[in-house]
């Protein structure tokens, strides 16, 4: 269980993290999204006792992080893969981890093998690919058969095989009753990964729940569509609806289905398409962190 | 299994984190050859022109010293040797990992410390009592000699390679302060190199009381088994360089213990 409670971080000019609140359960995996600079690796920080927090507290188990005494058997994390000394084996790197929370030694081969980096653990980090150091990474986070675990952007640079393995090994920690947080700012990966999310932008909380639940709670649009499109038009120009073309018909938002048939039927519009679209989760995350992306390539944030 | 931290976990992780990495190999090799090579060389280069060294400088001559003159470039291996062991871990990133595993930050500088200290001592040591033989044998039958059986020589050699030591140490310090290779390593060597140079441009008086305080001028006290003028004892020059390494250690803890990371 992981608890952020009224968390904030100033940076000097830039607040990060912005009076966020929200806990992380055990046994399913948490997906943890945002746009760019959305305050999600601050965040992750700020729980690891890495930064201070302005204000607010975050705690693992109840406790801040620094007062625990072993923190590698109660949280593993990975915040950036690339961040182990290059001239290192992975071996020594796992091994002088285990040595510092006093874990037995057959960890290391135990991770090792459970991540698939057994046939190089004696190479130095260094000469590691994405996927290598990926793996590495979370064999460090398994090191002490923790109860939490975090991952900051796990899948960046992963081929698709990784990516899926990934996402199977999150999934059997989460069934084992860990608590699994992944960030992301991919929302179709999560989508596939996670079963409750938590939406951040510009460092504030924008939503949390689980897929389902965002999805249900979007804005549903209808695709329409008749042979005598001009006719179809007009009679949703009259009665002042919200709608775009598209194709060869219309995606109508401010009305459901059955009050577009009604509409149809008044104008004598005959038909031939109409289909509720629920919303991706994909748009669902657009739309919520629209006004909250930081750098967006829109040419207005030139001027 | 499972016991209480010790501080012995985190030294024990830290000395695999030493030992693994090719850089404190290297440091450790350069030392020695750079403390007994270069000793033997300029003993040697003593010991050749001694025929035409004129009496003043016969009477001042000070085989203990002399033969320990390698330390003058050993001091820079070992400053090296403190700085990468902290820098390493900024320029990899791996600070975060290691302060994510010893979340009670002091307990990983004192560690680190340890390992660097002890790792250093041993090697310094070794180094200068080699050098120390190898010079006095080299000088034997032509030039003056000096023994260990004097209190006074072997605190000498002792000194020098607590000297080194305590040098490393404030590489470290200046790596846990500037978290960078490149700005430790150079206000280290300036350190050592520069402000010497810099108080040439004070009045004599001043040069006078201030040159003994300068790390450089310390370490040649501690290294000479009897005082010159306007410098301090061996031990007072110990007493003051631990102090300074103390302060340096002891800003970079305090700066570690604040950092955001
Ligand atoms: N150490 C720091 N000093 C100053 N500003 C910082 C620091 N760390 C982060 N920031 C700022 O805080 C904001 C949040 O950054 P953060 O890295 O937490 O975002 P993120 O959600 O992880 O982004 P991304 O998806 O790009 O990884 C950004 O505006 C960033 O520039
Ligand atoms: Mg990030």
């Amino acid at each position: 269980m992981i608890s952020v409670v009224h968390l904030t971080k100033r940076f000097r000019k830039t607040t990060a993290v912005n009076d966020l609140s929200f806990d992380v359960r055990p046994g399913v995996v948490t997906g943890f999204l945002g746009p760019n600079g959305s305050g999600k690796s601050t965040t992750m920080r700020l729980i690891l006792g890495l930064d201070f927090a302005t204000s607010g507290s975050a705690t693992v188990n109840g406790k801040r992080y620094r007062e625990l005494v072993q923190p590698l058997r109660e949280v593993g994390a990975l915040l950036d893969a690339k961040a182990v000394h290059p001239g290192r084996s992975a071996r020594q790197h796992l091994r002088a981890l285990a040595a510092s929370n006093r874990l037995a030694a057959r960890r290391v081969d135990e991770v090792l093998e459970l991540t698939g980096i057994s046939s190089v653990a004696d190479k130095k980090v260094g000469t590691f690919s994405m996927g290598m150091s990926q793996r590495l990474g979370i064999a460090a986070a398994l090191l002490g058969d923790p109860g939490i675990l975090l991952f900051d952007e796990p899948v960046n640079g992963l081929d698709p095989e990784g990516i899926r393995w990934i996402r199977d090994l999150f999934q059997s920690l989460a069934r084992e009753g860990r608590t699994v947080f992944v960030s992301s700012h991919l929302m179709s990966e999560m989508a596939l990964t996670a079963e409750q999310i938590i939406v951040i932008g510009r460092g504030r909380l924008i939503t949390q729940g689980s897929v389902d639940e965002l999805t249900a709670g979007a804005k549903s649009e209808v695709y329409v569509r008749a042979r005598d499109t001009s006719a179809l038009e007009d009679a949703l120009r009259t009665r002042a609806v919200t709608f775009r073309p598209e194709g060869p018909g219309f995606v109508v938002a401010s009305l459901d289905a059955e009050a577009i048939g009604d509409l149809a039927l008044a104008a004598g519009v005959a038909l031939s398409t109409l289909t509720p679209q629920r919303a991706s989760l994909e748009e669902v995350f657009m739309d919520l962190t629209a006004d909250s992306v930081e750098y967006s390539a829109s040419p207005a944030a030139h001027s | 299994m499972s016991t209480k931290p010790t501080i012995a976990s985190v030294v024990r992780s830290e000395w695999i984190k030493f030992r693994s990495v090719r850089s404190s190999v290297t440091g450790v090799v350069v030392t020695l050859l750079l403390t007994i090579g270069l000793g033997a060389l300029i003993t040697l280069a003593v010991r050749s022109h001694w025929s035409q060294t004129d009496a003043v400088r016969r009477a001042t001559f000070d085989p203990v010293s002399t033969s320990l003159s390698g330390t003058l470039f050993a001091q820079f291996a070992v400053g090296v040797i403190g700085v990468l062991f902290i820098t390493a871990e900024y320029s990899s990133g791996s600070i975060r990992t290691s302060l994510a595993a010893v979340p009670q930050r002091l307990h990983l500088v004192a560690a680190k410390a340890l390992v660097v200290g002890l790792v250093v001592v041993v090697v310094a040591e070794v180094a200068c009592f080699v050098t120390f033989l190898v010079g006095q044998s080299i000088f034997s039958g032509v030039v003056p000699t000096a023994s260990l059986s004097n209190g006074a020589v072997l605190r000498s050699v002792i000194f020098a390679g607590l000297y080194l030591t305590l040098l490393s140490l404030v590489g470290m310090g200046l790596g846990l302060i500037l978290r960078q290779s490149a700005a430790s390593i150079s206000v280290f060597t300036s350190l050592l190199l520069i402000l010497p140079i810099l108080t040439l441009l004070l009045p004599q008086s001043w040069q006078n009381a201030i040159n003994r305080f300068e790390p450089s001028q310390l370490g040649q006290s501690m290294m000479s088994p009897t005082p010159t003028a306007n410098t301090f004892g061996a031990w007072s020059a110990f007493l003051i360089l631990a102090l300074y390494t103390a302060g340096v250690v002891g800003v970079g803890a305090g700066m570690l213990e604040r950092r955001d990371h």
